[in-house]
């Protein structure tokens, strides 16, 4: 959609609220700017509250959890077992899969395999292979699809989130969630339909990670991430000021909005009546959000399934938020849980993360589907590249980019599955690669929107997520 | 999508009846639609050309295509290829394909058959056109004054579209308007007044001329200037550390305050180095070539971040000034314009001479590759005299320790037998009582099991380890986290006589400041304390510290060990680099300590640092009775028995209380050591002998103060010429690949080719053509971007692209005639020069259109929404560092200072929480820089203050010409919640209720004044009267929230004002902060 075309959907919501404000009160306003008014629904294809109306496609997921494992999980100890590899431990890697390609750390080092250092077992009646660390996601294993030839462009963490979420490493562009939110709208009456969360836990070297990366780039900002904190304020300045008790804060509110409205009698500008509704947004996201972060009184067999502990940050707590934001509407949620930058001690560290993270991600799954509701919410596990097969100072692995895997689940994902494949000793995607712009331009697809449509004029390009290139894996959808 | 089609097709229907009216335009009509659907296939980029078809330039698009048709026939449409296959119906024909997913719309379709019917007519791409003074149109007397050619050009154009220009906006709004664009902060009430009531003709041009000589005016066209140079107080990429660049920020702001020539400034800033004989102010502004996202990661490719850092320069540079979008060019040549993927490293070759690194340390012997310090006349004296002693100081020690080397003989078979005996062990103490000053939780864990989860590097490579152990007499700060902070803690040594204390400060990830403070990024242990007591009852004796040693790593200069001990609160030892670690200081005693069983020491650690928060959290003890004991290693790799790179421990690690190279050098006959043998025992020696300790003690206190005051003169980032590195083509962007072509610096070669006679051009030689009359952009893109400072939308509204996927100008003759003006003033032009920024923003808001009403007519409204005619002005909400400004000037608090290093303004706890490297806190400014004009902020690429970030500041990662300018509910909830705005409507109230009389009428209308320059209404003052008079009761019935709510931020409280009274009223001026008014100009 171009500028023009944009200005012209912003003119006709303006003049719309022009026409309807006079005859009506304060509290008529909100629901005037609610963007369901401006959808209209067609179910055949499926309506959308966003750019994107009627969808391109079927959607077969409403929304998207991502649990992002930021600092690069190995493939090796999660998803894609190397027994080959393990042969070779302590052997000199053979030249002919690293020559002239790029490392990290390790460039111009020795290069020694580094056999997988715990055991896979098979689960499910599809008998996935998964590492022994991950019993709960294996309890999952038929739901859940396997990618192991994602591949990715950069090596280094802060570009390669940049490129995991923007598909650009130059900063500025949107993130994949701010995209799908300009697509689709949101559903979400009092929450921001793009939220981020982030946790972090032992194990690891905590590799640091920028707001960039919920970014709405040159989208409006309205369609950023919005992080929430699952420790203190959920959301900054939601707390009304020290001595501000509610009465006073929603009285300062209708003032507030009075006199804003007196004001919009006089010049007739609508982004008063924008800024009126925003604040009324406000009041109900200060109303609403600190119950809503608030999980101790989930039921405890919910709190144990995931290993939550109320307002404890972890990863498990985040997950439990993640199922309550994606009850309420919003559209994409996208979890961060820091430190699987295991460049030494990797034996004990990952186990660590798995321990943080194995019964959580199932539980996710599970208490999605108990609900009816992983059929259309899709779930993504996976960081901003792999590992080495190679080992670093002898009990680590350094970043790796040409072979790594990702696990999805629900949302239109076949289960039992594994796709594609690295070569004998996990060094490079062989079989069917999965670049990070096909991981994007699926991630749309089962959202029911076409990559190659979902554009925006900027510097003179119709700019979408996935540039110029991304196929749709169709082979991992059901 | 259908429907907003219909919307936008009326919409074209309008804008093209405008252009029915005269001949086809190839810039103004064609380009335009073939850029958009034509060019991806048929235009500049040769891979990505169809059918060996181009139709971007003329002589192309007549030859036969590949198939035998001619495209464009001139004059005649029925034998056009083009226009046969764009009128198509049927699908597999139809221009352009469906695959494109675009289509032309009927009135599209029939402007390209009239052009094509009036022969074809190509023009070169509008901005790529020389620029032209274009003649001021002649203009009927409408009515509407006619104040400088800016109104002549926009009134010929509306009378063309039978539309009349809307009168003057009334004086209120006119000055807060003027006020708002050029300086940034609002009119004060008496201001307002002044120009309301001077009847005088120049009345206006008064207040305009004030306006532009104020130092608030560089204020703000600074900001706006930071943005499209990307500046930033951090390097962006990973660990986000901060950089020096405050003084390039200073450089711009003087720069336009005194209004720089424009060509100069340019030059400065891209080739000040180069410049002959370069002075310093220009060296300070070849900054722009550096403040560009930097990393210092781990493991990164030095070619690939050069290949970054040579990119992102050439993005930024044609952003900037050529407003060109020639990011793309980086991996092919553009689809658009006729830039080539030669022309981008043609670019980047210019800047293929400034020394850089691509892992770029930010410490150490290279950091930042070049800086410049920038010591005031007392510092550079002050500097030189210090040098001066410290040598000296170095003498006298070198002399004396060479007559003492009978002494050094002994003193080496004592420190073998010393050592071999253990004792130059530090004996960790088992504290009985730990007491904090102001309210932190302190914790004794001896024989208890504390848990640690702590950081070690092993063999380059870090990762996290946790243990429980008994805590050996670490004592653990929780609870309460004041700003400031001493703790006191006691412990029996029992009998011995003791030489030195130790304080060790323990990691653990749960702590914020480097993993060692409870915030900030470090903790500062300011003052470290010590006495000596008969019994836990017996007043205290102190304990005379002399001398303050550590391994030095990680320290900042500005945090030398002698600091803990100089007597001086302010300055202290701290540790803000490094990983992994567990920092010591050893302590000496002046006299040795003589204890019994009953004795007691008491230790105070002062953190009295205006650095908030550096408060050690984890602390242990120790004491030595050796002569003396060297600081302990406290490496946690090495402490939890995991292997490490014994090369990279400073000294070769520590054994007992030894430098292990002192120990290796011990057990070599003096004949046979090395150099550095020999020197490490000899410095080992200085430092332990008693006779040479008063000199000792001397030197190393001259070389901290030195020390600080180095780091208290300014640094910044400066760019330094080298012998250039090779630049080549990279295929598709891949810096891995070195198949491609190497090129010379050039600039883009549709723009023309610089003379140098054979010498390779530097960027001094681009500095010159980006503001030679030879280069048709820069002029145009300038005044283009001023043009939007002041209307909210450029002339050409794609600010960051004037080529041809920009946008054809709404008034080009305008444009030009600005852009020439802007180069060489002819209007008005006596005390202006060349390149005059000032006097652009001058003409532009002395004249008419720039003074009329905002307010739209239906009809205005229907006719041209977007006001792209001009026939009023705009309403929109201020920039982001405006809205923080306007209630820090509104309530009196704001403290204004020209320049100076960036500040911190209140900012929510934990925000830098996914920061690491190091891991950190935010540290909140004190007293008088809390309340500095937002342009001032500190600026953290990565996590930007989150209060700029919700009114749509960039972060600064890349050049941004355009900020958005969004309404979301996180604007209300900073505005309602922020503590910088609840203490502004606070400082407000106490200011309102003290000036503006006892009556509430009295103090709303005041109120109102103050931040809008105009009188409530009637319904207003109901309002506002109904808010206090609920609140009053609010705060009546609980009188305990009324002092809560004024104790939200660090100004005084007025203590002579009613608590509940002053609440209630800091709750209608919160209000009033709140309105959509405020934060818009009009």
């Amino acid at each position: 959609m171009d500028p023009k075309e944009l200005a012209a959907l912003e003119i006709r919501r303006r003049t719309f609220l022009g026409y309807g404000v006079s005859g009506l009160g304060l509290l008529a306003l909100n629901s005037l700017i609610n963007p369901r008014l401006f959808a209209s629904e067609s179910p055949a294809t499926g309506g959308s509250k966003g750019v994107v109306n009627p969808l391109h496609f079927p959607p077969r997921a409403k929304r998207v959890i991502f649990l992002y494992q930021a600092g690069g999980p190995s493939h090796l100890e999660t998803f894609d077992p190397k027994p080959k590899l393990a042969e070779l431990d302590g052997k000199p890697m053979p030249e002919s899969f690293t020559q002239g390609q790029q490392l990290a750390q390790l460039q111009g080092k020795k290069l020694i395999c580094f056999g997988p250092q715990h055991g896979f077992k098979r689960f499910g009646k599809s008998g996935l292979e998964i590492c022994e660390l991950f019993p709960e996601i294996g309890s999952v294993a038929d739901d859940i699809c396997i990618v192991r030839s994602m591949t990715t462009e950069q090596i280094n963490h802060d570009p390669a989130h940049t490129v995991m979420n923007t598909g650009v490493i130059i900063a500025g562009r949107p993130s994949m969630g701010s995209w799908v939110l300009y697509g689709l709208g949101s559903e979400a009456e009092d929450l921001p339909g793009f939220i981020v969360l982030i946790s972090s836990g032992k194990g690891g070297q905590m590799q640091p990670i920028a707001a960039r990366q919920w970014s709405s780039g040159f989208l409006p900002s309205r369609f950023q991430g919005v992080k929430f904190n699952s420790i203190g304020d959920p959301v900054l300045y939601i707390k009304n000021p020290q001595g501000i008790d509610a009465n006073v804060q929603n009285a300062s509110i209708q003032a507030i909005n009075a006199l804003n409205k007196a004001e919009y009698e006089t010049v007739k500008d609508p982004e008063v009546l924008t800024r009126i509704a925003q604040y009324e947004m406000a009041f109900k996201m200060q109303t609403s959000v600190p119950g809503l972060m608030d999980t101790s009184k989930e039921p405890q067999h919910i709190l144990d399934m995931y290993g939550a502990k109320p307002g404890d940050g972890s990863f498990a707590s985040n997950c439990l938020l993640a199922r309550r934001l994606a009850e309420r509407g919003v559209r994409f949620i996208q979890l961060y849980h820091r430190d699987w930058d295991h460049h030494g001690g990797i034996k004990a560290n990952i186990a660590i993360k798995a321990r943080e993270t194995d019964r959580a991600t199932a539980a996710l799954i599970k208490d999605l589907k108990q609900r009816g509701m992983l059929q259309d919410t899709l779930v993504i596990w996976g960081g901003e590249f792999g590992r080495t097969p190679m080992s670093q100072g002898g009990d680590g692995r350094d970043h790796h980019i040409k072979g790594f895997s990702f696990m999805l689940a629900g949302g239109g994902i076949k289960g039992g599955l594994v796709y594609g494949a690295t070569d004998d000793l996990g060094y490079a995607a062989e079989q069917n690669p999965v670049s990070v712009h096909d991981f994007h331009a699926t991630v749309l697809y089962l959202l029911g929107i076409d990559h190659r449509r979902l554009t925006v004029k900027y510097q003179g390009q119709d700019a979408r997520l996935t540039f110029v290139f991304g196929e749709v894996v169709k082979g991992i959808v059901a | 999508m259908s429907r907003i089609r219909l919307v936008s097709s009326f919409l074209s229907v309008i804008l093209l009846s405008a252009t029915l009216r005269a001949e086809v335009g190839f810039n103004r009509d064609i380009r335009p639609i073939m850029s958009d659907t034509c060019f991806r296939c048929h235009g500049p980029d040769k891979n990505a050309r169809m059918a060996g078809l181009r139709l971007d330039i003329r002589e192309e698009a007549l030859k036969p295509a590949m198939d035998g048709k001619i495209p464009i026939v001139p004059g005649r449409p029925d034998q056009s290829e083009i226009i046969r296959r764009i009128f198509s119906t049927d699908s597999s024909e139809i221009m352009p394909p469906e695959f494109s997913h675009k289509t032309l719309t009927q009135e599209q379709k029939e402007t390209i058959r009239r052009w094509v019917a009036e022969g074809a007519p190509y023009e070169g791409h509008w901005s790529f056109q020389p620029v032209k003074r274009p003649p001021v149109p002649k203009v009927s007397d409408g009515g509407t004054p006619i104040r400088n050619p800016i109104d002549a050009f926009v009134q010929a154009r509306l009378a063309k579209e039978g539309l009349k220009p809307s009168p003057e906006a009334d004086r209120r709004t006119l000055i807060r308007r003027v006020t708002l664009d050029l300086t940034g902060l609002p009119p004060t009430p008496t201001e307002v007044e002044q120009f309301v009531n001077d009847k005088s003709p120049d009345a206006y041009e008064k207040v305009v001329t004030r306006l532009l000589a104020s130092p608030r005016y560089a204020e703000m066209q600074t900001m706006h200037w930071l943005d499209a140079v990307r500046y930033a107080d951090t390097r962006g990429f990973h660990g986000d550390n901060e950089q020096p660049a405050w003084p390039y920020r200073d450089y711009v702001l003087r720069a336009f305050r005194d209004n720089k020539p424009f060509d100069e400034f340019t030059r400065e800033q891209i080739a000040g180095d180069l410049i002959p004989n370069a002075t310093i102010e220009q060296k300070v502004a070849s900054a722009y070539n550096r403040i560009l996202r930097t990393s210092q990661e781990g493991g990164i490719q030095e070619k690939e971040y050069l290949a970054k850092y040579g990119a992102d320069r050439v993005r930024t540079t044609s952003g900037v000034w050529l407003g060109l979008t020639t990011g793309c060019a980086e991996c092919h040549d553009h689809k658009f314009d006729p830039i080539k993927s030669k022309d981008f490293y043609a670019m980047k070759a210019f800047f293929a001479d400034i020394k850089e690194k691509g892992l770029l340390p930010g410490r150490g012997e290279d950091a930042w590759a070049s800086t410049l310090q920038l010591p005031t006349e007392a510092q550079a004296k002050r500097l030189a005299e210090l040098n001066e002693e410290v040598r000296r100081a170095e003498r006298a020690l070198e002399e004396k320790t060479g007559s003492l080397k009978a002494r050094e003989a002994m003193w080496e078979k004592q420190l073998s037998e010393d050592f071999k005996a253990g004792r130059l062990k530090w004996q960790y103490q088992r504290p009985f009582a730990a007491k904090s000053e102001r309210g932190a939780v302190l914790k004794i864990y001896n024989d208890e099991l504390l848990e640690s989860n702590y950081y070690v590097v092993t063999r380059g490579a870090a990762s996290g380890a946790t243990k429980r152990e008994p805590g050996n007499g670490t004592v653990v700060a929780s609870g309460p986290n004041p700003d400031n902070e001493t703790y006191t803690i006691r412990f029996r040594p029992g009998p011995g006589t003791w030489t030195a204390l130790g304080v060790q400060a323990m990691q653990d990830e749960s702590l914020p400041g480097m993993r060692l403070a409870r915030g900030a990024d470090r903790f500062v242990l300011t003052e470290v304390e010590a006495e000596l007591s008969a019994n836990e009852k017996a007043p205290g004796k102190k304990l005379l510290l002399v001398l303050a040693t550590t391994d030095g790593f990680g320290e900042a200069p500005e945090n030398l060990p002698m600091a803990a001990i100089d007597g001086n609160p302010s300055t202290g030892w701290g540790v803000s680099d490094g990983e992994g670690k567990n920092p010591f200081l050893a302590l000496r005693f002046a006299e040795p300590a003589q204890t019994t069983a009953a004795s007691v020491i008491t230790v105070r650690l002062r953190h009295d640092s205006p650095l908030r928060r550096a408060t050690i959290g984890r602390v242990r003890l120790a004491l030595s009775t050796g002569r003396y004991s060297w600081p302990e290693l406290g490496d946690a790799a090495v402490d939890a028995g995991l292997p490490v790179d014994e090369g990279r421990l400073i000294k070769g690690g520590v054994r007992d209380g030894v430098p292990v190279d002192v120990l290796k050098a011990l057990k070599i006959e003096p004949a046979h050591r090395s150099e550095a043998q020999t020197k490490a025992l000899r410095e080992h020696f200085q430092w332990s002998d008693a006779e040479l300790q008063p000199l000792f003690v001397k030197l190393e206190q001259l070389k901290a103060s030195r020390s600080l005051l180095e780091a208290e003169i300014p640094t910044v980032l400066v760019t330094q010429s080298v012998a250039p590195r090779e630049t080549r083509i990279l295929p598709r962007g891949n810096w891995m690949d070195d198949s491609g072509e190497i090129v010379e610096p050039a600039i883009p070669q549709f723009l023309g080719k610089l003379t140098t006679g054979g010498r390779r051009a530097t960027r001094l030689d681009l500095a010159n053509w980006i503001v030679s009359r030879d280069n048709p952009l820069t002029g145009r893109v300038y005044v283009n971007r001023l043009w939007q400072q002041f209307f909210g939308t450029g002339l050409s509204k794609v600010l960051n692209d004037l080529g041809s996927q920009g946008e054809w100008p709404s008034h080009p003759e305008l444009l030009d005639w600005l852009a020439a003006e802007f180069m060489e003033p002819a209007w008005q032009a006596e005390g202006t020069h060349p390149w005059d920024v000032k006097h652009i923003i001058r003409t532009i808001v002395l004249s008419h259109t720039y003074r009329q009403s905002s307010a739209v007519t239906p009809e205005l409204e229907e006719r041209d929404p977007d006001n792209r005619l001009l026939a009023r002005q705009t309403r929109f909400r201020v920039d982001a560092e405006v809205v923080h400004d306007i209630a820090l000037s509104v309530s009196g608090l704001l403290i204004e200072k020209f320049g100076g290093p960036s500040v911190k303004p209140y900012q929510p706890e934990g925000y830098w929480a996914a920061l690491n490297f190091p891991k950190r806190e935010y540290s909140t400014s004190e007293g008088k820089n809390l309340y500095r004009r937002g342009v001032y902020t500190h600026w953290q690429r990565t996590f930007l203050h989150p209060t700029l970030a919700a009114f749509d500041a960039p972060s600064r990662e890349e050049c941004t010409v355009n900020r958005v300018n969004s309404n979301t509910p996180l604007q209300a909830l900073v505005l309602l919640n922020d503590p910088i705005f609840v203490e502004a409507a606070r400082v407000f109230a106490q200011k309102t209720i003290k000036t503006a009389g006892p009556t509430f009428d009295k103090r709303i209308d005041w109120a109102f004044t103050q931040a809008l320059g105009r009188k409530p209404t009637a319904t207003e003052r109901r309002i506002l009267a109904d808010l206090h008079q609920k609140t009053l009761q609010d705060f009546s019935a609980s009188p305990a929230n009324a002092q809560s709510l004024l104790r939200v931020g660090e100004a005084p409280v007025d203590k002579s004002l009613k608590p509940v009274e002053l609440a209630a009223m800091t709750v209608v001026t919160r209000a009033i902060l709140n309105l959509h008014e405020t934060i818009t100009r009009n």
